[in-house]
């Protein structure tokens, strides 16, 4: 059960000083509407585990705490936009979710000579999510990038309100395909967590298996998306050659290739008999011969290797100012996963991955994907060593109303908020690893040269829908 | 032998698409992809043709000009470069510089028509365009000048009968100009390392970019002009510095021999290497105007000969 505190509004900045203070970082704010009024949760992780402050926001105000962290920035714009919620001190506080048209209203204020701009987006050439971007520029280096996202905003969050606890994991799932599992399985440990559930052996196993499967096939895509943004065939199709196959496991053993509908609430749902579990361990045990042996070549591709070094820096101090999570951060130099701190999962005696050389750059990012991929099928050999059964939960202490689930997606650590009124879900909140990296991206771009930009997003790779939701 | 020359030249008008066709399709091949069959260029020029042309809201004449004259302009290089040292008269003669002129011409129309429509992606690309041009105009001159210079003309076709034999390849001087010519066949035919001719990555776009806003019949014209752009390269390129004989039969033979060759090598690199950082290009080129001016430098100094 996650630990509650309420605090007075006019406490929150000093409460949230406070936790900083101590060590604990912040994990991620939402707003919830009760009782007529606005109340605003944050999400504050430490080494132990996690916690949930919050408090009432009279008036529809409450304090911002944009100067102390900046990675509640983003958390505070949406609020903005989408409850209305005000923030003293967040000024001016510019459209996220909504898109104004005009430009001062979401855009970074950038003027003098020979800065110009350039918008892409959101209709790409390219099979790409839809997200635009405007480039302040001054020749061909890159002055300051917006990000514009939430093109494809459903309103998942609020279409799950009112559903049963069962029927609000859909909504959770359809946020993104990519992050499937992660996400589902944030949802599930949430609501698990609220209920005061927890999982047996089997599920935690089962669970793990998913989870890794669904990393390793993003890894693999990742390294080739890497590839093709510098034009460097042979990695780029070997690369989406090995992605395949990881999903052609998946596929296989669980009947979908992103892996939907493999996580449900305080249950079970795959399996896998003695022969399946033998097959897969063996068809694993091949893909990572050949991505091994892909992986060789890429690091001997001077041509690709050329433009990796250097560009897209995203330092240590700025990704823990701006809140970055997942490979992008480790690759900074942030030991930081959740899968070190996951007593709902098997990740018994987990290390982070970490670079040789935390450079924080486009190299850094590729190469720590190399080393997790390792370190994926090392997990997956040593958990896919007996049949899968369904595993169920059991009750281990009594229910409460609010319940966290944390797990580390392919992007970072993957955050959900569920509020229950009994089995009915009144609050769902997913904040992704793609959520938390999005401003990280947008500081390791300035500075680059605008070629190198589609390089430099490829390398953090993150989903635009389950930020949109 | 001019008559059959010039029909050759004419002929070229119809068979440059086949290049990049050729190219992609190998590419595709080594790539382990199916690929589109070489003659998808064909296809695709047809279906332009079929289109009317459309103008953004407010280009001028520029504008509505530059597809056409840069067609002309690569129309006109075509019949300028000799078939395996023969051409026809078309009255405007065979010089080198000529041809320079031409293909700078070509670029320029396009880099203007990029300003007339105020495009961002089009004026990055044309941009970049002529920050590359810059250094590639000027190798592409050293390179001819390291061909001219034991022809005492730069006549194409004196270059291309002092450039035959085996004597030639006994100095170091036209070693320096092959390795020179080959880089400007990189950069006039805007293939990888230097642009990506398959990327419609809007902000990596070199090449792409100044043409963005074309359609139908217009982009059909611009997509014919790349296509004779290779022709007119590889041509050059396998006439002055592939060995060859100076008979006229064989030296089509051979002719036809290194144009392949040439495609290939030019498949092969675009698999091979991954596309460089754009501020590194001038580098690369200004390296290969060094080797050329070294080519020059040894005929002159008489190490050549």
């Amino acid at each position: 059960m996650t630990a509650l505190h309420h605090v007075e509004p006019g406490e929150w900045r000093r409460s949230i000083e406070r936790a900083l203070g101590a060590g604990e970082r912040f994990g991620g704010a939402w707003a919830r509407a009760q009782d007529g009024g606005l109340s605003w949760c944050a999400l504050i992780v430490s080494a132990h585990g996690v916690r949930v402050i919050w408090t009432e926001a009279p008036g529809g105000a409450v304090e911002s705490i944009v100067e102390l962290v900046e990675a509640a920035g983003w958390d505070e714009r949406e609020a903005h936009d989408l409850y209305g919620l005000e923030f003293d001190g967040h000024e001016p506080i510019r459209a996220l979710v909504t898109h104004p048209e005009d430009p001062a209203a979401w855009m970074t204020p950038v003027t003098g000579d020979g800065v110009h701009q350039i918008a892409v987006g959101p209709i790409h050439a390219g099979v790409i999510e839809s997200g635009h971007f405007r480039f302040h520029v001054i020749g061909e280096r890159i002055f300051a990038m917006d990000p514009r996202l939430f093109y494809k905003h459903r309103g998942l969050e609020r279409a799950a309100e009112g559903q049963h606890r069962d029927a609000a994991l859909p909504y959770v799932q359809r946020a993104c395909a990519a992050c499937a599992v992660a996400n589902t399985l944030a949802y599930a440990h949430a609501v698990e967590d609220a209920a005061g559930l927890q999982p047996d052996r089997e599920l935690r196993v089962a669970r793990t298996v998913l989870l890794e499967l669904e990393r390793i096939y993003n890894h693999l895509h990742d390294i080739g998306a890497i590839c093709a943004g510098v034009g460097f065939a042979p990695g780029t199709m070997a690369f989406a050659a090995l992605k395949d196959r990881a999903q052609q496991i998946n596929a296989q053993a669980f009947g979908h290739r992103f892996l939907f509908a493999t996580i449900a609430v305080g249950r079970g749902t795959v399996e896998l008999d003695v022969a399946a579990v033998d097959a897969m361990r063996a068809q694993l045990r091949e893909l990572r011969t050949d991505s091994r042996a892909a992986w060789r070549e890429l690091e001997f591709a001077g041509s690709l290797q050329a433009r990796l070094g250097g560009v897209g820096v995203l330092g240590r101090d700025d990704a823990l100012r701006l809140g970055a999570v997942g490979p992008a951060a480790r690759a900074a130099g942030i030991r930081e996963d959740v899968r070190t701190l996951a007593p709902r999962l098997a990740y018994d005696g987990f290390t982070p991955a970490a670079p040789h050389a935390p450079a924080g750059d486009v190299e850094a990012r590729l190469g720590l994907r190399a080393v997790e991929l390792e370190a994926s099928f090392d997990l997956l050999a040593g958990l896919l060593v007996a049949p899968l059964a369904r595993g169920f939960v059991g009750r281990a202490e009594p229910g409460a109303s609010v319940g966290i689930g944390r797990v580390e997606s392919a992007r970072g650590a993957t955050a959900c908020a569920v509020e229950l009124d009994g089995d009915t879900v009144t609050r769902v909140h997913l904040r992704t690893g793609s959520y938390a990296n999005w401003p990280a991206l947008a500081w390791a771009t300035a500075g680059n040269l605008v070629p190198d930009f589609p390089l430099i997003n490829k390398s953090f790779e993150l989903c635009y829908a389950c930020v949109d939701r | 032998m001019s008559a059959l020359a010039a029909i050759l030249q004419l002929l070229g008008v119809a068979l440059a698409p086949l290049l990049p066709g050729s190219i992609q399709a190998l590419k595709a091949r080594l790539q382990g992809r199916r690929g589109p069959s070489p003659w998808q260029p064909y296809r695709m020029l047809r279906r332009l043709w079929g289109k009317s042309a459309v103008d953004p809201e407010g280009t001028g004449v520029v504008y509505r000009l530059a597809p056409p004259l840069v067609a002309a302009c690569l129309l006109a290089a075509l019949v300028i470069v000799p078939i395996a040292g023969h051409a026809g008269n078309f009255g405007l003669g065979h010089d080198a510089l000529v041809l320079v002129g031409l293909l700078a011409l070509a670029r320029f129309a396009l880099a203007a028509a990029a300003w007339d429509t105020g495009s961002g992606f089009a004026l990055m690309g044309a941009a970049r365009d002529l920050m590359i041009a810059v250094f590639g105009e000027a190798l592409l001159v050293l390179a001819l000048l390291v061909a001219a210079l034991p022809a005492h003309s730069t006549d194409l076709r004196a270059m291309s009968a002092a450039a035959s034999g085996g004597a030639i390849w006994s100095g170091p001087a036209h070693w320096c100009g092959a390795i020179a010519f080959a880089l400007v066949i990189l950069v006039e035919t805007g293939r990888q390392p230097i642009d990506n001719p398959d990327t419609h990555l809007e902000l990596t776009m070199i090449h792409e970019g100044p043409l963005l806003e074309y359609a139908g019949r217009d982009l059909a014209f611009i997509q014919w002009a790349a296509a004779a752009r290779h022709w007119v390269l590889l041509l050059l390129g396998a006439e002055l510095f592939l060995p060859h004989g100076s008979a006229f039969g064989a030296g089509i033979g051979l002719l036809v021999l290194g144009v392949v060759g040439l495609c290939a090598a030019l498949a092969v690199i675009e698999t091979a290497e991954a596309k460089m950082r754009i501020l590194r290009v001038p580098a690369l080129l200004g390296f290969g105007c060094v080797i050329a001016l070294a080519g020059a430098g040894l005929w002159v100094g008489g190490v050549g000969a």
